[in-house]
């Protein structure tokens, strides 16, 4: 085997060839789970899955130990999508950061700003205006509609039914236009901003919503119809990926995979932001934990979001959109930590500022990280197709979790 | 804030926390030597006036001179997010005890704090790269490395953007810009 210097350091050589995606590394185990992962006993393979696959949901490499069909044990392999946003923050000012934010989970962009923009006020002790924080939420909730309805149609998908993804698409499309039509983008929106919204409500935004909701809960009960009571979508699901509320919470679950288990965390009603505590709306629960339940609930939390999308629309005050906010901020030195429920679960971002017109410190807490690590607690003992199930209901974005 | 909090924490911990409980907005404060992590995270998750369940965030934090620690808590019996801040982790070798005991799933988030700022855990089974290919030498997130656009501004004038700790360094330059939070 030849020898060639590391791309990182010249002074390393390496003797293992650049690009090669073997499941078993070319060095000698790092660690002691490494060590445990990578002995391979009598009659178990390893397989690679990935660093591409269809079901993967971004770029994802799985090393799994079978034995047969059976999983043994799986290790991922993450960093294919890693760009270094949290340093790019740390080198950018604190208007810049916004635009950082959208890409990172790209189905649901707007809770990737929403945290940045609340750390950024709490150490500004700026104060939104209502009328503002009312659109926040108002395009919040369709942010997470059209994230779930992504989720829901891949679901199928990864399970071979081509069908309930086109007709997510159909309604997710509706919300994109919408969104597209005050945002100017119909994914990375780069909407929110310091102390308020990029621009106000306009009437193309307005009639397309108008229009949408009054055939939306049909349509989500038409659509559900097509998995909800399809046997092998239901026979695939049921009794697989379960985990308990007690281990749920120590492997720092949260979002909807929890609230699967029965516990009703929800930051909107736990630690609540913005303008939900003025809102009426459920936490939908379910006790089964497995992947059965995590599809049924966002189907569930569908329903909710549209509930609050009718209040914002009833409740919406007249105003501005934006407080009066410095072009050059430089805001004291301190600590702020701002979370929201994104469609996944709770998104945080912990910026430290020293004075300066950058952050200090960006630091940037993606749900599916924790989801994604709980697959070898959730994978061993299942057989390998049940990875697609189990994948599909945690509803990881790479994106996001590569950072 | 949540004023209640701030007096149990005092009670409790009183003579072992460095520096007063500091508030701000919806946010309490409370700095620990690295030695003391497993105790009072276990006293904090425990005990039942505090029962701080669940972990929202661990993050590294390079300051400058010294590295730290950040544990983000949430608990049902306050109104608060409890930051836990392990301070003063030597630059050179920074080591603070694992909390994979208490939350299994802080695995990770450690994997990435020592992927990015070279802290060691100790405790942690699986600490190794997560992010970076296994044969990175540097640490990304550390104060004195550099990006490509900002390497002018390096002390070693622009050429590399990777960490060169044998580099000399010019009189009257210092290998990190901004020292403190």
């Amino acid at each position: 085997m030849t020898t060639h210097a590391s791309m990182d350091d010249p002074r390393v050589t390496l003797d293992e060839q650049l690009g090669s995606f073997e499941p078993i590394p070319p060095y000698p185990p790092r660690t002691e789970r490494e060590q445990e992962f990578y002995t391979v006993a009598d009659g178990e393979m390893l397989v690679n899955i990935g660093p591409h696959h269809p079901s993967t949901h971004g770029v994802l490499r799985v090393v799994m130990k079978l034995d047969g069909e059976r999983v043994v044990d799986i290790d991922p392999v993450l960093g294919y999508l890693h760009r270094g946003v949290e340093k790019l923050c740390e080198n950018a000012d604190f208007h810049h950061t916004i635009s950082y934010m959208d890409p990172l989970e790209y189905v649901s962009s707007l809770f990737c700003e929403w945290p940045a923009v609340m750390a950024y006020e709490k150490l500004l002790d700026i104060k939104v205006p209502r009328r503002a924080e009312y659109i926040r939420v108002l395009t919040g909730e369709l942010n997470r509609i059209s994230s779930h309805l992504l989720a829901m149609g891949f679901h199928a998908l990864d399970l071979g039914g081509i069908t309930p993804i086109l007709y997510s698409f159909i309604e997710r499309d509706e919300m994109v236009e919408m969104l597209a039509s005050i945002t100017g983008q119909r994914m990375l929106f780069n909407y929110f901003r310091i102390g308020g919204v990029n621009g106000d409500l306009n009437h193309e935004f307005m009639s397309r919503l108008g229009d949408w909701m009054s055939r939306a809960t049909a349509q989500v009960e038409a659509n559900q119809g097509l998995l909800n009571e399809n046997e092998v979508f239901v026979r695939r699901n049921r009794g697989v990926g379960t985990i308990d509320a007690q281990t749920a919470l120590k492997m720092c679950w949260t979002g909807p995979n929890l609230r699967a288990t029965g516990v009703p965390f929800d930051i909107r009603r736990a630690h609540p932001y913005s303008v939900y505590p003025e809102l009426d709306f459920d936490i939908p629960t379910r006790s089964e934990g497995d992947s059965l339940a995590r599809y049924l609930l966002r189907i569930d939390e569908i329903k909710q979001s549209l509930r609050i999308i009718d209040q914002c629309l009833h409740q919406m005050p007249d105003g501005p959109v934006m407080a009066r906010v410095p072009r050059l901020m430089r805001p004291r030195p301190g600590r702020a930590f701002a979370t929201v429920e994104a469609p996944r679960g709770q998104y945080s971002i912990y910026a430290v500022s020293d004075g300066t017109d950058q952050p200090f410190r960006f630091r940037i807490h993606d749900p599916s990280f924790l989801h994604l690590q709980s697959f070898t607690l959730l994978m061993p003992g299942q057989l390998l197709a049940d990875w697609m199930t189990i994948n599909a209901s945690l509803d990881p974005i790479m994106g996001g979790i590569d950072k | 804030m949540d004023a209640a909090l701030k007096r149990r924490l005092e009670a409790r911990f009183g003579e072992g926390l460095q520096g007063p409980v500091r508030q701000r907005h919806d946010e309490t404060e409370i700095r620990i030597a690295p030695a003391q992590v497993p105790d009072v995270l276990r006293t904090l998750h425990d005990e039942a006036d505090f029962h701080f369940q669940l972990l929202a965030d661990l993050a590294g934090v390079d300051t400058g001179t010294a590295m730290q620690v950040v544990y983000h808590l949430w608990s049902t019996t306050s109104s608060d997010w409890l930051r836990v801040i392990a301070d003063g982790l030597p630059r050179e070798d920074p080591r603070v005890p694992s909390i994979t005991f208490l939350w299994r799933g802080a695995e990770w988030m450690e994997r990435e704090a020592y992927d990015m700022f070279g802290i060691i855990f100790e405790g942690n089974r699986d600490l190794r790269r997560i992010y970076m290919p296994p044969d990175y030498t540097s640490f990304p997130l550390r104060k004195d490395f550099y990006l490509p656009d900002d390497a002018a501004r390096s002390p070693g004038g622009g050429v590399r953007h990777m960490e060169q700790p044998e580099a000399p360094l010019a009189p009257g330059k210092t290998l990190v810009r901004r020292t403190r939070a």
